[in-house]
């Protein structure tokens, strides 16, 4: 348990900096929404849904953070790790079991709670805060889809050999989930191919059950179970690798 | 066997892709001892002492540090060991200071003093020379006041200057009582700091020992070099007991033989009344008593050997 907390302490520190945790999970998600949240005006059209674009663009950027730290922060993070042998060093030096995996998990949920009030904070003055439709199940599908996509990335961490290569798969599952599940053009104006294969990302379905609650724009209740199945799915094997253990 | 062993190894066998890297290895390290694991690249030592802190599981045999199983009491035994591990480092942005309280709460203070790292404290990881790390690494390892410390290549990338800190150190620990392995291909290291050396290939003991036996076992040549006096009579060096060769060159003679031979010359040259002033010795140290010890390991191909001798 000290050693837990120690290790989550240290872990937290170094989220914050490291350069690329910082531009991906703090400043990537803020910049894009400030940009795209402008591009299609206030006026509610077909394409948003009938929502003010401005808010649709709000409401989806919460999951880009998410997917920032699933998808970028913890692989490359976990990856360096494994590269370095800084794992090996930890399980000799009797952190438990459990230790290493629960401060991955801690940071990877602070990053997105803390990604997701900063731009909650810049997007109150310059677009205004949509009101939430249905809170509680947009809360969950923000929930679920942060322990979803930190499993995810936990998973992938310790799949890929090194940082580089955690950083190339990363980026190659990133920009496509950025643009096609949450930060991109709205599904309504997608051509049918496109519209498909963004309806089998992941992020979509967090995006989904995080938006269509918190906007009034749909029932969440598909998106909350499938994102519910691809957390355990995921989170299962994430944990029973990231365990310290000898090897074999 | 005696029972105050901090380390018990018997029978280990550990094979990776069906080549086996430790092949029945017996090891038995007492409380309180430094013992030197020693050998070429590739002698099964770092694979030795991976199942020795639990990192590995062994294909057969058994293992019990300080009575406990390394793989069924990890937990309690890791509080018990400090590793100094080859090839794992730390996250780059760590700053030493908080690495040492990571790993071993608020005590590692003196300990940084004592490793000259108290002016890094506030230095990332990343920013560290080479011999700095390693002495972070020794102070990582030493932190949780272990019973028992296990340092891979302890070491390695160090200046003379910095090593020669790192031994005093060492030399520290054992009037605390700490046992060490140290696992090495530095010979003049495992001379300097164990009492007992065992000596590894192709995965088994060689032999073992301390430092002074092995030399005494494997070691028994010296060498004898000095300015042929005038009134040494021609070929009477040859005649000597225990010279096994004479090799004259630019009038300066170099003996060679068992080390009786040192007092037969001396005697010699004492009696033909003219010391020679450029007169040396050079008695076998560890490191020519392992080059012996493995030039004569069978079987042994000639490669194999230059190849051994070379990272020896």
């Amino acid at each position: 348990m000290e050693t837990t907390v120690a290790l989550v302490k240290t872990e937290l520190k170094l989220m914050v900096r490291e350069p690329l945790t910082l531009l991906f999970v703090f400043v990537f998600p803020v910049v894009t929404m400030l940009i795209i949240g402008g591009a299609f005006g206030t006026t509610p059209t077909r394409a948003f849904d009938w929502v003010n674009p401005s808010h649709w663009y709000v409401a989806s950027y919460l999951t880009v953070v998410i997917a920032a730290t699933g998808l970028i922060m913890l692989p490359v993070h976990l990856a360096s790790y494994r590269e370095r042998g800084v794992l090996r060093r930890f399980a000799v030096a009797g952190f438990g079991r459990w230790s290493f995996v629960t401060a991955q998990a801690v940071t990877g949920l602070v990053a997105i709670a803390a990604g997701s009030v900063v731009l909650l904070v810049v997007a109150a003055p310059v677009y205004g805060l949509p009101s939430a439709h249905h809170l509680a199940p947009a809360v969950a599908g923000f929930a679920l889809g942060s322990v979803a996509f930190v499993a995810l990335g936990v998973l992938l961490g310790t799949v890929l050999p090194s940082a580089r290569s955690a950083q190339a798969v990363g980026m190659l599952a990133f920009f496509p989930s950025f643009l096609l599940g949450a930060g991109g053009p709205p599904p309504r104006v997608m051509g049918s191919a496109v519209r498909a294969v963004a309806g089998y990302l992941p992020l979509t379905w967090v995006t989904n059950a995080v938006r269509d609650p918190w906007l009034g724009t749909g029932s969440a209740t598909a998106s909350l179970v499938v994102v519910a199945a691809l957390a355990v799915v995921v989170a299962l094997p994430a944990a029973r690798r990231s365990v310290l253990r000898a090897g074999r | 066997m005696s029972d105050d062993a901090a380390v018990r190894v018997k029978g280990l066998v550990k094979a990776y892709g069906g080549r086996r890297v430790v092949d029945g290895l017996d090891l038995e390290v007492a409380a309180g001892e430094i013992v030197g694991l020693i050998g070429a690249n590739g002698a099964g030592k770092t694979t030795t002492v991976e199942c020795v802190q639990g990192l590995r599981r062994p294909d057969r045999g058994t293992i019990s540090v300080f009575g406990l199983d390394p793989r069924a009491d990890s937990d309690r035994l890791r509080r018990l060991v400090g590793s100094q591990l080859q090839s794992a480092g730390l996250p780059d942005r760590l700053r030493v200071g908080e690495a040492v309280r990571l790993f071993g709460g608020r005590e590692g203070q003196d300990l940084l003093e004592r490793f000259g790292l108290d002016a890094r404290r506030r230095s990332p990881f990343a920013g560290l020379s080479g011999g700095e790390r390693q002495r972070l690494f020794l102070v990582l390892a030493l932190v949780s006041h272990p019973r028992l410390v296990i340092l891979d290549e302890l070491t390695q990338g160090l200046d003379p200057a910095s090593r020669r800190g790192v031994w005093a150190a060492i030399g520290g620990l054992r009037t605390q009582g700490t046992t060490v392995l140290l696992v090495t291909h530095e010979l003049d290291e495992a001379e300097a700091l164990c009492d007992r050396v065992v000596a590894m290939r192709d995965g088994r003991v060689l032999d073992a020992g301390t430092p002074a036996q092995l030399v005494d076992r494997h070691g028994r040549s010296a060498t004898i070099m000095f300015t042929i006096p005038a009134g040494l009579p021609a070929g009477s060096l040859e005649q000597l007991p225990g010279v096994a060769s004479v090799v004259v060159e630019a009038g300066r003679a170099t003996v060679t033989g068992a080390r009786a031979a040192i007092a037969e010359v001396g005697a010699l040259l004492v009696h033909t009344g003219d010391i020679p002033g450029d007169l040396s010795v050079r008695v076998p140290g560890l490191e020519d008593a392992l080059v012996e010890l493995l030039e004569g390991a069978t079987p042994i191909g000639a490669a194999d050997r230059r190849e051994l001798i070379g990272a020896l």
